[in-house]
Protein backbone atom coordinates (compact mmCIF):
# COMPACT_ATOMS: atom_id res chain seq x y z
CA UNK A 1 0.00 0.00 0.00
CA UNK A 2 3.01 2.17 0.24
CA UNK A 3 3.00 3.35 -3.45
CA UNK A 4 -1.10 4.43 -3.44
CA UNK A 5 0.43 7.61 -3.04
CA UNK A 6 3.18 8.06 -5.91
CA UNK A 7 0.14 6.38 -8.22
CA UNK A 8 -2.66 8.93 -6.42
CA UNK A 9 -0.72 11.83 -6.84
CA UNK A 10 0.29 11.51 -10.53
CA UNK A 11 -3.57 10.26 -11.61
CA UNK A 12 -4.31 13.58 -10.18
CA UNK A 13 -1.39 15.31 -11.75
CA UNK A 14 -2.77 13.99 -15.19
CA UNK A 15 -6.14 15.26 -14.44
CA UNK A 16 -5.12 18.40 -13.39
CA UNK A 17 -1.86 19.17 -16.31
CA UNK A 18 -4.30 17.99 -18.89
CA UNK A 19 -7.65 20.14 -20.18
CA UNK A 20 -10.08 17.20 -19.15
CA UNK A 21 -10.32 18.08 -15.50
CA UNK A 22 -10.82 21.99 -15.98
CA UNK A 23 -13.37 21.12 -18.74
CA UNK A 24 -15.57 18.80 -16.73
CA UNK A 25 -15.27 21.27 -13.97
CA UNK A 26 -16.25 24.32 -15.69
CA UNK A 27 -18.34 22.73 -18.04
CA UNK A 28 -20.16 21.06 -14.60
CA UNK A 29 -19.96 24.59 -12.95
CA UNK A 30 -22.23 26.10 -15.77
CA UNK A 31 -24.35 23.82 -15.76
CA UNK A 32 -24.88 23.97 -11.85
CA UNK A 33 -25.12 27.65 -12.23
CA UNK A 34 -27.77 27.86 -14.37
CA UNK A 35 -29.53 24.37 -12.33
CA UNK A 36 -29.43 26.71 -8.87
CA UNK A 37 -30.23 29.79 -10.53
CA UNK A 38 -33.43 28.97 -12.45
CA UNK A 39 -34.19 27.14 -8.67
CA UNK A 40 -33.65 30.32 -7.00
CA UNK A 41 -35.66 32.53 -8.70
CA UNK A 42 -38.60 30.25 -8.75
CA UNK A 43 -38.53 29.85 -5.03
CA UNK A 44 -38.31 33.49 -4.80
CA UNK A 45 -41.02 34.24 -7.71
CA UNK A 46 -43.56 32.26 -6.76
CA UNK A 47 -46.28 32.23 -3.78
CA UNK A 48 -47.41 28.87 -2.61
CA UNK A 49 -44.60 26.43 -2.20
CA UNK A 50 -45.14 23.01 -1.41
CA UNK A 51 -44.43 22.95 3.01
CA UNK A 52 -41.25 21.28 2.87
CA UNK A 53 -39.72 21.94 -0.36
CA UNK A 54 -36.72 24.29 0.08
CA UNK A 55 -34.25 25.59 -2.83
CA UNK A 56 -32.05 23.45 -0.91
CA UNK A 57 -33.80 20.04 -1.14
CA UNK A 58 -34.98 20.82 -5.11
CA UNK A 59 -31.14 21.27 -5.93
CA UNK A 60 -30.17 17.66 -5.04
CA UNK A 61 -33.84 15.74 -4.86
CA UNK A 62 -36.33 15.85 -7.07
CA UNK A 63 -34.29 17.11 -10.14
CA UNK A 64 -33.10 15.13 -13.40
CA UNK A 65 -30.68 17.13 -13.83
CA UNK A 66 -28.11 16.48 -10.86
CA UNK A 67 -28.33 12.61 -12.92
CA UNK A 68 -27.79 13.76 -16.33
CA UNK A 69 -24.83 16.01 -15.35
CA UNK A 70 -23.10 12.76 -13.41
CA UNK A 71 -23.87 10.69 -16.71
CA UNK A 72 -22.15 12.67 -18.68
CA UNK A 73 -19.26 13.53 -16.81
CA UNK A 74 -18.18 10.68 -14.79
CA UNK A 75 -17.83 8.37 -17.88
CA UNK A 76 -14.86 10.51 -19.16
CA UNK A 77 -13.53 10.86 -16.02
CA UNK A 78 -12.88 7.47 -15.75
CA UNK A 79 -12.51 6.37 -19.31
CA UNK A 80 -8.10 7.33 -19.57
CA UNK A 81 -7.68 5.76 -16.16
CA UNK A 82 -6.74 2.04 -17.02
CA UNK A 83 -7.29 1.87 -20.76
CA UNK A 84 -5.19 4.73 -21.45
CA UNK A 85 -1.97 3.03 -19.52
CA UNK A 86 -2.51 0.01 -21.66
CA UNK A 87 -2.72 1.62 -25.11
CA UNK A 88 0.45 3.72 -24.48
CA UNK A 89 1.63 0.52 -22.58
CA UNK A 90 2.72 2.76 -19.21
CA UNK A 91 0.63 -0.30 -17.82
CA UNK A 92 4.20 -2.35 -18.10
CA UNK A 93 6.34 0.25 -16.54
CA UNK A 94 3.71 0.96 -13.41
CA UNK A 95 3.06 -3.34 -12.84
CA UNK A 96 6.68 -3.74 -12.83
CA UNK A 97 7.44 -1.65 -9.90
CA UNK A 98 6.75 -3.27 -6.86
CA UNK A 99 3.19 -2.32 -6.95
CA UNK A 100 0.14 -4.37 -5.58
CA UNK A 101 -2.72 -4.44 -7.94
CA UNK A 102 -5.39 -3.79 -5.18
CA UNK A 103 -2.77 -0.40 -4.45
CA UNK A 104 -2.94 0.71 -7.67
CA UNK A 105 -6.92 0.38 -8.39
CA UNK A 106 -7.52 2.70 -5.01
CA UNK A 107 -5.06 5.13 -5.97
CA UNK A 108 -6.84 5.81 -9.47
CA UNK A 109 -10.10 5.74 -7.72
CA UNK A 110 -9.06 7.60 -5.34
CA UNK A 111 -7.69 10.26 -7.44
CA UNK A 112 -11.06 10.26 -9.68
CA UNK A 113 -13.19 10.42 -6.29
CA UNK A 114 -10.77 13.94 -5.52
CA UNK A 115 -11.52 15.63 -8.89
CA UNK A 116 -15.01 14.45 -8.18
CA UNK A 117 -15.07 16.26 -4.65
CA UNK A 118 -12.79 19.41 -6.78
CA UNK A 119 -16.06 19.72 -9.53
CA UNK A 120 -18.38 19.18 -6.67
CA UNK A 121 -16.81 22.26 -4.32
CA UNK A 122 -17.87 25.05 -6.00
CA UNK A 123 -21.53 24.44 -5.13
CA UNK A 124 -20.57 25.05 -1.22
CA UNK A 125 -20.74 28.86 -2.24
CA UNK A 126 -24.89 27.81 -2.97
CA UNK A 127 -25.15 27.44 0.39
CA UNK A 128 -23.32 30.33 1.19
CA UNK A 129 -25.60 32.32 -0.83
CA UNK A 130 -29.02 31.09 0.43
CA UNK A 131 -28.42 31.22 4.10
CA UNK A 132 -27.40 35.13 2.90
CA UNK A 133 -30.57 35.13 1.37
CA UNK A 134 -32.53 33.93 4.20
CA UNK A 135 -33.64 36.93 5.90
CA UNK A 136 -32.96 34.93 9.53
CA UNK A 137 -29.70 33.65 7.98
CA UNK A 138 -30.60 29.77 8.61
CA UNK A 139 -29.84 26.81 6.88
CA UNK A 140 -30.65 23.59 7.53
CA UNK A 141 -27.10 22.40 7.75
CA UNK A 142 -28.10 18.81 8.59
CA UNK A 143 -29.95 18.15 5.45
CA UNK A 144 -27.02 20.26 3.53
CA UNK A 145 -24.78 17.45 5.19
CA UNK A 146 -26.87 14.76 4.15
CA UNK A 147 -27.37 15.90 0.86
CA UNK A 148 -23.43 16.35 0.02
CA UNK A 149 -23.19 12.35 1.73
CA UNK A 150 -25.56 11.14 -1.17
CA UNK A 151 -23.75 13.62 -3.83
CA UNK A 152 -20.84 11.86 -2.93
CA UNK A 153 -22.01 8.38 -2.54
CA UNK A 154 -23.73 8.09 -5.73
CA UNK A 155 -20.77 9.54 -7.83
CA UNK A 156 -17.98 6.95 -5.49
CA UNK A 157 -20.69 4.19 -6.69
CA UNK A 158 -20.45 5.49 -10.36
CA UNK A 159 -16.67 6.60 -10.60
CA UNK A 160 -16.08 2.43 -9.12
CA UNK A 161 -18.24 1.29 -11.94
CA UNK A 162 -16.66 3.68 -14.36
CA UNK A 163 -13.03 2.43 -12.62
CA UNK A 164 -13.89 -0.86 -13.19
CA UNK A 165 -15.18 -0.92 -17.15
CA UNK A 166 -11.33 1.32 -17.45
CA UNK A 167 -9.86 -1.88 -16.38
CA UNK A 168 -12.07 -4.45 -18.55
CA UNK A 169 -10.81 -2.81 -22.06
CA UNK A 170 -7.81 -1.34 -23.86
CA UNK A 171 -10.33 1.41 -25.71
CA UNK A 172 -10.77 4.33 -23.61
CA UNK A 173 -13.88 4.60 -25.87
CA UNK A 174 -15.61 1.30 -25.13
CA UNK A 175 -14.73 2.04 -21.27
CA UNK A 176 -16.50 5.34 -21.74
CA UNK A 177 -19.59 3.39 -23.60
CA UNK A 178 -19.76 0.40 -21.21
CA UNK A 179 -20.13 3.01 -18.08
CA UNK A 180 -22.73 5.16 -19.42
CA UNK A 181 -24.28 2.14 -20.68
CA UNK A 182 -24.25 0.67 -17.11
CA UNK A 183 -25.48 4.29 -15.63
CA UNK A 184 -28.15 4.60 -17.88
CA UNK A 185 -29.45 0.55 -16.72
CA UNK A 186 -29.28 2.04 -13.11
CA UNK A 187 -31.18 5.09 -14.70
CA UNK A 188 -33.54 3.30 -16.41
CA UNK A 189 -34.63 1.06 -13.39
CA UNK A 190 -35.10 4.04 -11.88
CA UNK A 191 -37.18 5.40 -14.13
CA UNK A 192 -39.36 1.77 -13.71
CA UNK A 193 -40.05 3.15 -10.09
CA UNK A 194 -42.89 5.64 -11.32
CA UNK A 195 -44.51 3.23 -14.18
CA UNK A 196 -44.41 -0.17 -12.97
CA UNK A 197 -47.30 -1.33 -10.64
CA UNK A 198 -46.95 -0.61 -6.48
CA UNK A 199 -46.90 -3.87 -4.98
CA UNK A 200 -45.06 -6.00 -7.33
CA UNK A 201 -41.22 -7.48 -7.66
CA UNK A 202 -40.27 -4.88 -9.88
CA UNK A 203 -41.16 -1.93 -8.41
CA UNK A 204 -39.42 -2.54 -5.43
CA UNK A 205 -36.09 -3.46 -7.13
CA UNK A 206 -36.44 -0.30 -9.03
CA UNK A 207 -37.13 1.52 -6.15
CA UNK A 208 -34.05 0.36 -4.59
CA UNK A 209 -32.24 1.05 -7.08
CA UNK A 210 -33.44 4.65 -8.31
CA UNK A 211 -30.79 7.54 -7.90
CA UNK A 212 -34.15 9.53 -8.07
CA UNK A 213 -35.36 8.52 -4.99
CA UNK A 214 -31.86 7.87 -3.32
CA UNK A 215 -31.48 11.64 -3.70
CA UNK A 216 -34.85 12.61 -3.00
CA UNK A 217 -33.77 11.18 0.51
CA UNK A 218 -30.22 12.53 0.73
CA UNK A 219 -31.79 16.29 -0.25
CA UNK A 220 -34.40 16.01 2.62
CA UNK A 221 -32.17 15.12 5.73
CA UNK A 222 -32.85 10.98 5.54
CA UNK A 223 -29.92 8.93 5.47
CA UNK A 224 -31.35 5.36 4.69
CA UNK A 225 -29.43 2.52 5.90
CA UNK A 226 -30.58 0.44 2.54
CA UNK A 227 -28.62 3.53 0.58
CA UNK A 228 -25.49 3.17 2.11
CA UNK A 229 -25.61 -0.55 1.52
CA UNK A 230 -26.71 -0.40 -1.67
CA UNK A 231 -23.39 2.63 -2.58
CA UNK A 232 -21.46 0.72 -0.47
CA UNK A 233 -21.94 -2.58 -2.90
CA UNK A 234 -21.75 0.03 -6.00
CA UNK A 235 -18.32 0.96 -4.81
CA UNK A 236 -16.78 -2.25 -3.42
CA UNK A 237 -17.82 -4.64 -6.34
CA UNK A 238 -16.47 -2.62 -9.14
CA UNK A 239 -13.30 -2.51 -7.18
CA UNK A 240 -12.59 -5.59 -6.62
CA UNK A 241 -13.35 -6.57 -10.26
CA UNK A 242 -11.18 -4.51 -11.24
CA UNK A 243 -8.54 -5.55 -9.26
CA UNK A 244 -8.78 -9.07 -10.48
CA UNK A 245 -8.73 -7.87 -13.88
CA UNK A 246 -5.76 -6.05 -13.51
CA UNK A 247 -3.96 -8.95 -11.54
CA UNK A 248 -5.15 -10.64 -14.83
CA UNK A 249 -3.57 -9.13 -16.86
CA UNK A 250 -0.29 -11.21 -16.09
CA UNK A 251 -1.81 -14.41 -17.42
CA UNK A 252 -3.24 -12.78 -20.82
CA UNK B 1 20.77 -13.52 -8.93
CA UNK B 2 18.54 -15.08 -11.69
CA UNK B 3 17.74 -18.54 -11.47
CA UNK B 4 14.62 -19.70 -14.18
CA UNK B 5 14.10 -23.56 -14.73
CA UNK B 6 11.66 -25.04 -16.93
CA UNK B 7 10.06 -21.67 -17.75
CA UNK B 8 7.29 -22.14 -20.70
CA UNK B 9 5.13 -19.45 -21.52
CA UNK B 10 1.83 -19.66 -23.83
CA UNK B 11 -0.71 -17.72 -25.68
CA UNK B 12 -3.09 -19.74 -26.54
CA UNK B 13 -1.91 -22.71 -28.58
CA UNK B 14 1.06 -20.36 -29.12
CA UNK B 15 4.23 -21.12 -27.45
CA UNK B 16 5.82 -17.98 -26.94
CA UNK B 17 8.84 -20.00 -24.39
CA UNK B 18 9.44 -23.23 -24.45
CA UNK B 19 11.04 -25.12 -21.62
CA UNK B 20 13.82 -22.46 -21.28
CA UNK B 21 16.69 -23.38 -18.22
CA UNK B 22 19.48 -20.78 -17.10
CA UNK B 23 21.03 -18.93 -14.56
CA UNK B 24 22.46 -14.81 -13.99
CA UNK B 25 25.58 -14.57 -11.77
CA UNK B 26 25.63 -11.32 -9.63
CA UNK B 27 28.19 -8.90 -11.73
CA UNK B 28 27.35 -10.61 -15.12
CA UNK B 29 26.06 -8.74 -18.02
CA UNK B 30 23.66 -11.40 -20.29
CA UNK B 31 22.87 -10.66 -23.82
CA UNK B 32 19.83 -12.77 -25.35
CA UNK B 33 20.12 -12.63 -28.60
CA UNK B 34 17.85 -14.25 -31.16
CA UNK B 35 15.60 -12.90 -34.25
CA UNK B 36 12.40 -11.24 -33.79
CA UNK B 37 9.39 -13.30 -31.98
CA UNK B 38 12.19 -16.12 -30.62
CA UNK B 39 10.78 -15.25 -27.23
CA UNK B 40 13.30 -12.58 -25.66
CA UNK B 41 10.81 -9.80 -24.66
CA UNK B 42 8.51 -12.66 -23.43
CA UNK B 43 11.12 -13.71 -21.04
CA UNK B 44 12.75 -10.53 -19.83
CA UNK B 45 8.83 -9.60 -19.33
CA UNK B 46 8.25 -12.84 -17.22
CA UNK B 47 11.57 -11.80 -15.01
CA UNK B 48 10.20 -8.24 -14.46
CA UNK B 49 6.97 -9.77 -13.33
CA UNK B 50 4.86 -8.09 -16.11
CA UNK B 51 3.94 -11.54 -17.38
CA UNK B 52 3.20 -14.96 -15.47
CA UNK B 53 4.68 -17.96 -16.42
CA UNK B 54 2.81 -20.67 -17.83
CA UNK B 55 5.13 -23.76 -16.00
CA UNK B 56 8.27 -23.49 -14.67
CA UNK B 57 9.61 -21.20 -12.09
CA UNK B 58 11.79 -17.68 -11.70
CA UNK B 59 13.89 -16.52 -9.00
CA UNK B 60 15.06 -12.98 -8.47
CA UNK B 61 17.57 -12.51 -6.28
CA UNK B 62 16.21 -15.36 -3.89
CA UNK B 63 12.49 -14.78 -4.37
CA UNK B 64 9.94 -16.73 -6.38
CA UNK B 65 8.59 -14.11 -8.94
CA UNK B 66 5.39 -15.45 -8.58
CA UNK B 67 5.16 -16.12 -5.11
CA UNK B 68 6.80 -12.86 -3.71
CA UNK B 69 6.33 -10.85 -6.66
CA UNK B 70 6.76 -7.71 -5.09
CA UNK B 71 9.94 -8.20 -3.14
CA UNK B 72 11.17 -10.13 -6.45
CA UNK B 73 10.02 -6.49 -8.80
CA UNK B 74 11.53 -3.94 -5.89
CA UNK B 75 15.29 -5.80 -6.83
CA UNK B 76 14.99 -4.91 -10.67
CA UNK B 77 15.17 -2.15 -12.96
CA UNK B 78 12.70 -2.88 -16.01
CA UNK B 79 12.95 -0.89 -19.21
CA UNK B 80 10.28 -2.54 -21.73
CA UNK B 81 11.19 -2.77 -25.28
CA UNK B 82 9.07 0.19 -26.69
CA UNK B 83 9.91 2.69 -23.64
CA UNK B 84 6.66 3.78 -22.49
CA UNK B 85 6.42 7.10 -20.69
CA UNK B 86 4.20 9.26 -19.32
CA UNK B 87 3.85 11.96 -22.21
CA UNK B 88 2.40 14.92 -19.90
CA UNK B 89 5.43 14.70 -17.06
CA UNK B 90 8.75 16.37 -17.00
CA UNK B 91 11.64 13.88 -17.10
CA UNK B 92 12.56 15.14 -13.59
CA UNK B 93 9.16 14.67 -12.52
CA UNK B 94 8.97 11.38 -14.04
CA UNK B 95 11.43 10.23 -12.30
CA UNK B 96 10.54 11.25 -9.27
CA UNK B 97 7.49 9.58 -9.35
CA UNK B 98 9.20 6.37 -10.30
CA UNK B 99 11.49 6.72 -7.41
CA UNK B 100 8.94 7.40 -4.52
CA UNK B 101 6.92 4.23 -6.48
CA UNK B 102 9.72 2.04 -6.27
CA UNK B 103 9.95 2.80 -2.40
CA UNK B 104 12.96 5.18 -2.67
CA UNK B 105 12.89 7.10 0.63
CA UNK B 106 12.05 10.86 0.98
CA UNK B 107 15.67 11.51 1.85
CA UNK B 108 17.49 10.24 -0.82
CA UNK B 109 15.41 10.83 -3.61
CA UNK B 110 16.92 13.66 -4.75
CA UNK B 111 20.42 11.96 -4.82
CA UNK B 112 19.20 9.08 -6.90
CA UNK B 113 17.17 11.07 -9.12
CA UNK B 114 19.94 13.34 -9.74
CA UNK B 115 22.39 10.67 -10.05
CA UNK B 116 19.89 8.72 -12.29
CA UNK B 117 19.46 11.78 -14.78
CA UNK B 118 23.47 12.13 -14.86
CA UNK B 119 24.39 8.36 -16.02
CA UNK B 120 21.53 8.37 -18.72
CA UNK B 121 22.89 11.38 -20.19
CA UNK B 122 19.27 13.50 -19.68
CA UNK B 123 20.50 15.98 -17.54
CA UNK B 124 20.18 18.51 -20.25
CA UNK B 125 16.58 17.84 -20.62
CA UNK B 126 15.81 17.36 -17.08
CA UNK B 127 13.05 19.94 -17.09
CA UNK B 128 11.24 18.90 -20.21
CA UNK B 129 8.01 17.41 -21.61
CA UNK B 130 8.82 13.98 -21.88
CA UNK B 131 6.22 13.84 -24.54
CA UNK B 132 8.37 16.67 -26.54
CA UNK B 133 11.65 14.49 -26.45
CA UNK B 134 13.56 12.48 -29.74
CA UNK B 135 13.49 9.11 -29.40
CA UNK B 136 17.35 9.03 -28.34
CA UNK B 137 16.40 11.22 -25.45
CA UNK B 138 12.87 8.61 -24.22
CA UNK B 139 15.14 5.75 -24.55
CA UNK B 140 17.64 7.32 -22.00
CA UNK B 141 14.61 8.17 -19.76
CA UNK B 142 13.49 5.12 -19.75
CA UNK B 143 17.28 3.91 -18.82
CA UNK B 144 17.58 6.26 -15.79
CA UNK B 145 14.27 5.10 -15.09
CA UNK B 146 15.83 1.19 -14.87
CA UNK B 147 18.24 2.61 -12.49
CA UNK B 148 16.80 5.41 -10.64
CA UNK B 149 16.27 2.91 -7.83
CA UNK B 150 19.65 1.55 -7.75
CA UNK B 151 18.20 -2.02 -8.50
CA UNK B 152 21.11 -5.27 -8.02
CA UNK B 153 19.64 -6.05 -11.14
CA UNK B 154 19.01 -4.41 -14.58
CA UNK B 155 16.75 -5.50 -17.75
CA UNK B 156 16.96 -3.98 -20.82
CA UNK B 157 15.08 -5.16 -23.43
CA UNK B 158 16.46 -4.40 -26.76
CA UNK B 159 17.99 -0.88 -25.30
CA UNK B 160 19.26 0.60 -28.15
CA UNK B 161 16.37 -0.39 -30.78
CA UNK B 162 15.64 3.04 -32.69
CA UNK B 163 18.78 4.86 -32.03
CA UNK B 164 21.37 6.68 -33.88
CA UNK B 165 24.74 4.96 -34.49
CA UNK B 166 26.44 7.49 -31.90
CA UNK B 167 23.22 7.28 -29.60
CA UNK B 168 24.19 3.26 -30.21
CA UNK B 169 27.88 3.42 -29.04
CA UNK B 170 26.91 5.43 -26.02
CA UNK B 171 24.45 2.83 -25.30
CA UNK B 172 27.07 -0.14 -25.08
CA UNK B 173 29.03 1.74 -23.16
CA UNK B 174 26.77 2.64 -20.64
CA UNK B 175 25.80 -0.69 -20.42
CA UNK B 176 29.55 -2.05 -19.77
CA UNK B 177 29.69 0.22 -17.43
CA UNK B 178 26.45 -1.17 -15.28
CA UNK B 179 27.87 -4.11 -15.48
CA UNK B 180 30.53 -3.50 -13.04
CA UNK B 181 27.65 -2.75 -10.24
CA UNK B 182 24.85 -4.28 -11.14
CA UNK B 183 23.73 -7.60 -12.99
CA UNK B 184 22.74 -6.72 -16.35
CA UNK B 185 20.15 -8.90 -19.19
CA UNK B 186 19.58 -7.19 -22.23
CA UNK B 187 17.73 -8.34 -25.10
CA UNK B 188 19.21 -7.62 -28.68
CA UNK B 189 18.53 -9.51 -31.97
CA UNK B 190 22.23 -7.69 -33.29
CA UNK B 191 24.61 -10.14 -32.88
CA UNK B 192 27.17 -7.25 -32.77
CA UNK B 193 25.57 -5.52 -29.74
CA UNK B 194 25.91 -8.43 -27.66
CA UNK B 195 29.49 -9.00 -28.82
CA UNK B 196 29.91 -5.43 -27.77
CA UNK B 197 28.04 -5.14 -24.10
CA UNK B 198 27.64 -9.07 -23.19
CA UNK B 199 30.04 -11.36 -21.17
CA UNK B 200 27.31 -14.43 -21.86
CA UNK B 201 25.21 -14.78 -24.13
CA UNK B 202 21.58 -17.00 -24.12
CA UNK B 203 20.40 -17.43 -27.93
CA UNK B 204 16.78 -18.12 -28.27
CA UNK B 205 15.57 -19.66 -31.19
CA UNK B 206 11.35 -19.86 -31.35
CA UNK B 207 11.03 -19.62 -27.84
CA UNK B 208 13.79 -22.55 -27.14
CA UNK B 209 17.36 -21.98 -25.56
CA UNK B 210 19.33 -22.93 -28.82
CA UNK B 211 23.03 -22.22 -26.71
CA UNK B 212 24.52 -20.66 -24.30
CA UNK B 213 28.32 -19.84 -23.87
CA UNK B 214 30.77 -16.99 -23.13
CA UNK B 215 30.92 -14.18 -26.00
CA UNK B 216 34.22 -15.09 -27.22
CA UNK B 217 32.71 -18.46 -28.67
CA UNK B 218 29.75 -16.91 -30.30
CA UNK B 219 32.60 -14.45 -31.73
CA UNK B 220 34.02 -17.43 -32.86
CA UNK B 221 31.23 -19.16 -34.33
CA UNK B 222 30.46 -15.59 -36.07
CA UNK B 223 33.80 -15.94 -37.94
CA UNK B 224 32.94 -16.35 -41.69
CA UNK B 225 32.81 -19.69 -43.63
CA UNK B 226 32.75 -17.56 -46.74
CA UNK B 227 34.07 -15.41 -48.89
CA UNK B 228 33.06 -13.38 -51.62
CA UNK B 229 35.56 -12.41 -54.48
CA UNK B 230 35.34 -10.08 -57.18
CA UNK B 231 37.40 -10.89 -59.75
CA UNK B 232 38.10 -9.21 -63.64
CA UNK B 233 37.97 -11.85 -66.35
CA UNK B 234 36.70 -14.98 -67.09
CA UNK B 235 34.31 -16.23 -64.52
CA UNK B 236 34.56 -19.79 -65.86
CA UNK B 237 38.57 -19.89 -65.46
CA UNK B 238 38.46 -18.01 -61.88
CA UNK B 239 36.12 -20.21 -61.08
CA UNK B 240 38.16 -23.49 -62.44
CA UNK B 241 40.93 -21.73 -60.87
CA UNK B 242 39.52 -21.65 -56.82
CA UNK B 243 37.46 -24.85 -57.38
CA UNK B 244 41.15 -26.42 -57.20
CA UNK B 245 42.54 -25.07 -53.98
CA UNK B 246 42.76 -26.69 -50.90
CA UNK B 247 39.94 -25.96 -48.62
CA UNK B 248 37.38 -24.50 -51.02
CA UNK B 249 33.99 -26.48 -50.56
CA UNK B 250 31.94 -24.69 -53.35
CA UNK B 251 32.11 -21.84 -56.07
CA UNK B 252 28.97 -19.87 -56.41
CA UNK B 253 28.10 -16.83 -58.93
CA UNK B 254 27.05 -13.90 -56.71
CA UNK B 255 25.94 -11.48 -59.15
CA UNK B 256 27.16 -11.27 -62.99
CA UNK B 257 27.48 -7.93 -63.58
CA UNK B 258 26.08 -7.80 -67.44
CA UNK B 259 28.45 -5.58 -68.63
CA UNK B 260 30.71 -5.02 -66.54
CA UNK B 261 33.97 -7.53 -66.65
CA UNK B 262 33.12 -8.13 -62.96
CA UNK B 263 32.26 -11.31 -61.94
CA UNK B 264 31.48 -11.89 -57.93
CA UNK B 265 31.61 -15.39 -56.85
CA UNK B 266 30.88 -16.77 -53.30
CA UNK B 267 33.38 -19.29 -52.29
CA UNK B 268 32.60 -21.42 -49.14
CA UNK B 269 35.50 -22.72 -47.07
CA UNK B 270 35.40 -25.86 -45.83
CA UNK B 271 37.03 -29.62 -46.01
CA UNK B 272 39.70 -31.33 -43.96
CA UNK B 273 42.57 -29.27 -41.85
CA UNK B 274 40.01 -25.97 -42.54
CA UNK B 275 38.50 -25.09 -39.48
CA UNK B 276 38.53 -22.01 -36.78
CA UNK B 277 39.44 -18.42 -38.19
CA UNK B 278 42.91 -19.04 -38.47
CA UNK B 279 42.42 -22.39 -40.80
CA UNK B 280 39.93 -20.11 -43.22
CA UNK B 281 42.26 -17.03 -43.60
CA UNK B 282 45.21 -18.97 -44.97
CA UNK B 283 41.91 -20.90 -47.11
CA UNK B 284 41.51 -17.18 -48.26
CA UNK B 285 45.26 -16.31 -49.20
CA UNK B 286 45.45 -19.66 -51.20
CA UNK B 287 42.09 -18.88 -52.86
CA UNK B 288 44.12 -15.35 -54.07
CA UNK B 289 47.18 -16.43 -55.35
CA UNK B 290 45.20 -19.13 -57.32
CA UNK B 291 43.24 -16.93 -58.99
CA UNK B 292 46.64 -14.47 -59.77
CA UNK B 293 48.48 -17.65 -60.75
CA UNK B 294 45.93 -18.10 -63.87
CA UNK B 295 45.97 -14.24 -64.18
CA UNK B 296 42.89 -13.26 -62.93
CA UNK B 297 42.23 -9.47 -61.81
CA UNK B 298 41.24 -9.97 -58.24
CA UNK B 299 39.18 -6.71 -57.19
CA UNK B 300 37.80 -7.30 -53.67
CA UNK B 301 38.27 -10.09 -51.09
CA UNK B 302 35.09 -9.57 -48.35
CA UNK B 303 34.31 -11.97 -45.65
CA UNK B 304 30.61 -12.76 -46.09
CA UNK B 305 28.74 -11.12 -43.35
CA UNK B 306 28.43 -14.30 -40.55
CA UNK B 307 24.52 -13.25 -40.32
CA UNK B 308 22.70 -14.65 -36.54
CA UNK B 309 21.49 -17.40 -39.33
CA UNK B 310 25.24 -18.83 -39.52
CA UNK B 311 25.97 -18.96 -36.15
CA UNK B 312 22.21 -20.77 -35.14
CA UNK B 313 22.86 -23.13 -38.20
CA UNK B 314 26.52 -23.29 -36.47
CA UNK B 315 25.23 -24.25 -33.19
CA UNK B 316 22.37 -26.30 -33.88
CA UNK B 317 24.25 -28.82 -36.02
CA UNK B 318 27.43 -28.67 -33.14
CA UNK B 319 27.70 -31.86 -30.87
CA UNK B 320 29.97 -29.97 -28.08
CA UNK B 321 29.01 -28.66 -24.79
CA UNK B 322 27.16 -25.23 -26.07
CA UNK B 323 24.64 -27.42 -27.54
CA UNK B 324 21.25 -27.97 -25.65
CA UNK B 325 20.31 -31.18 -27.55
CA UNK B 326 21.07 -33.70 -24.49
CA UNK B 327 19.21 -31.34 -21.59
CA UNK B 328 16.26 -31.25 -24.76
CA UNK B 329 16.40 -35.33 -24.50
CA UNK B 330 16.40 -34.93 -20.83
CA UNK B 331 13.43 -32.58 -20.40
CA UNK B 332 11.05 -34.19 -23.40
Amino acid sequence: MRSFWPIYKRELFAFFVTPLAWVLIGAFVVVQGMHFFVLVDHFSSSESIAGDETPLSAFFGNTVLHYMVLFVLIPPMTMRLFAEERRSGTIETLMTAPVSSSAVVLAKYAAALTTYCAMWSPTLLYLVILSRADPAGRLDTHAAASAYLGVLLVGAGYLAIGVCASALTRSQFLAMVCTALVLLVFFILGVGEFVTREGTTMHDVCAYVSVWSHMNDFASGLVDSRRLVFYATTIVLPLFVATRAVDSWRWG
Amino acid sequence: MIRVSHLTKRYGAHTAVDDVSFEVGAGEVVGFLGPNGAGKSTTLRILAGFLGASAGTVTVAGHDVAVDSIEARRCIGYMPEAVPLYPEMRVVEYLRFRAELKGVPGARRRAHVDDALGRAGVLDVANKTIGHLSKGYRQRVGLADALVARPPIVILDEPTAGLDPNQIRETRALVRELGREHTVVLSTHILSEVEACATRVLLLHKGKLVAEGATERIRAMRSPTAVDVTVHGDAGVAAEALRAVDGVASVDPVAAGGEDPRVKLRVKLGGPGVDGAEGRALATERCVAALVRVGIGVREVRAADGSLEDVFAALTGDTDDTSRADGDAASA
